[in-house]
């Protein structure tokens, strides 16, 4: 890279790095938000696929209506009440959608589907300003980007280790980690990805750094 | 008289079950990210909002259980129940929150009011009416598994607390620090309740 480059991202440090929620500062693992459909359903990479479309229909047109519902809401409680119901609202025409495209396939999600109704990830802007409809849009479709990331990711990764397939298809015949697939083989596996996805986020930072430094 | 006693007996049983072998954290992964940020707040007590979330949970669930049964027969049941549970979160939080308003003798009232946001709408709360609905609870099993849930959430909450300390060691690989080591202890003691119970899906 070159050290002007890095000398720009590092001049808008809190730009960059805050607005970047797919890689630097996905809501999943720096603030854990997700989480139980991640530990529980996001077992496979079909599960994960699905449970990411299920996320890219709630999240982003929840937000831009609760952007706009909210300008003017103060009471704490009357905002998160508007937030979930509003959730729950836009879930309906989720469900409607997912049994359409999806049929059976669905139901593999239990209620961990409507359980994203008032997951962080989708309502915690309640408890924060109201924000422009724009940046609700845009803040919306990076979040749901980066949460489908780690989605696929975990649950490929414990489709892997638990089954030896991908997306049903063989990759090896045993089963390397059968508690994979299991509540506690999944906070355990979570915990490393994080602590991998940490480090690398780190180490760019640090390579930001030297490559700032040098000379031009 | 035996009716009084089995439904007192199934209302226990359903408690401690929810409590221990499916309990809301380690067994059903429910209301992980807000014990994560409970966790590394200093501001909020782990045991008043444990404690809000179990009286929420338990205040919701003869509404749903009511309205569960009401919706049997409906078609599009599963699309309609998380607004209709949320509409009932909503009601008893409210009330709620005029109660901590209004009387002034109820101790720590301003802190309580303060968490009701966050305690009445969490996976916590909403899986726990919806397992009960789903499952076709009785009134004294989806009393009891409310009950038991939200105790389960705040012994969770309390243990995950108390380690937090510890969690923050040195010892501790730089990278695993904070949310990771986090995860990987709850993880630990997920396998440990498995050592007692055995692990089946809990829905």
């Amino acid at each position: 890279m070159r050290s002007e480059r890095a000398r720009l991202i590092l001049s808008e440090e809190e730009h960059y790095f805050h607005h970047d929620r797919i890689f630097l500062n996905n809501p999943a693992v720096m603030q854990g938000m997700g989480m139980a459909p991640l530990v529980i359903m996001a077992t496979t990479g079909r599960k994960a696929m699905l449970l990411a479309v299920a996320v890219a229909m709630l999240l982003t047109p929840t937000r831009v209506l609760c952007s706009l519902l909210l300008q003017k809401v103060r009471q704490p409680l009357l905002r998160a009440g508007v937030y979930c119901g509003v959730s729950a609202a836009v879930y309906i025409v989720v469900w409607l959608l997912m049994r359409d495209f999806f049929g059976n396939d669905m139901l593999t999600l239990g209620l961990y589907l409507p359980l994203l109704v008032v997951d962080p990830l989708v309502i915690y802007r309640h408890g924060r300003v109201a924000e422009p409809v724009r940046k609700a849009f845009s803040k919306g479709l990076r979040i749901t980007l980066g949460y489908g990331l780690v989605l696929m990711i975990t649950g490929c990764l414990r489709e892997l280790l638990s089954l030896g397939t991908i997306f049903d298809n063989r990759i090896f015949d045993m089963s390397l980690l059968p508690v994979a697939t299991s509540p506690a083989g999944g906070f355990l596996l979570i915990g490393v990805v994080f602590a991998v996805w940490r480090s690398i986020g780190n180490a760019w930072r640090r390579y930001l750094e030297q490559e700032a430094k040098k000379k031009a | 008289m035996s009716a009084v006693i089995s439904a007192v007996a199934t209302f226990f049983v359903y408690a401690v079950m929810a409590t221990f072998a499916q309990n809301a954290v380690f067994a059903r992964g429910m209301g992980v990210s807000r014990l994560v940020q409970l966790v590394g707040d200093d501001d909020t007590s782990s045991l008043l909002f444990g404690s809000l979330l179990s009286v929420i949970c338990v205040l919701s669930a003869p509404l749903t259980w009511g309205i569960g049964i009401l919706l049997r027969n409906f078609s599009y049941r599963a699309a309609v129940r998380p607004l209709i549970f949320v509409a009932c979160s909503f009601l008893i939080c409210g009330a709620l929150w005029l109660l901590f308003t209004r009387v002034e003798k109820i101790p720590y009232r301003l802190r309580l009011r303060a968490m009701l946001p966050n305690a009445g709408f969490n996976t916590c709360v909403l899986g726990t009416l919806l397992a009960s609905t789903v499952q076709r609870f009785t009134l004294a099993q989806t009393l009891g598994f409310a009950l038991g849930s939200g105790v389960g959430y705040l012994i969770a909450v309390l243990m995950v607390g108390e380690a937090r300390r510890r969690l923050r060691s040195n010892s501790v690989p730089k990278p695993f620090r904070g949310l990771p080591i986090v995860m990987i202890y709850i993880g630990i003691l997920a396998m440990a309740i498995y050592g007692f119970t055995g692990h089946m899906i809990a829905i």
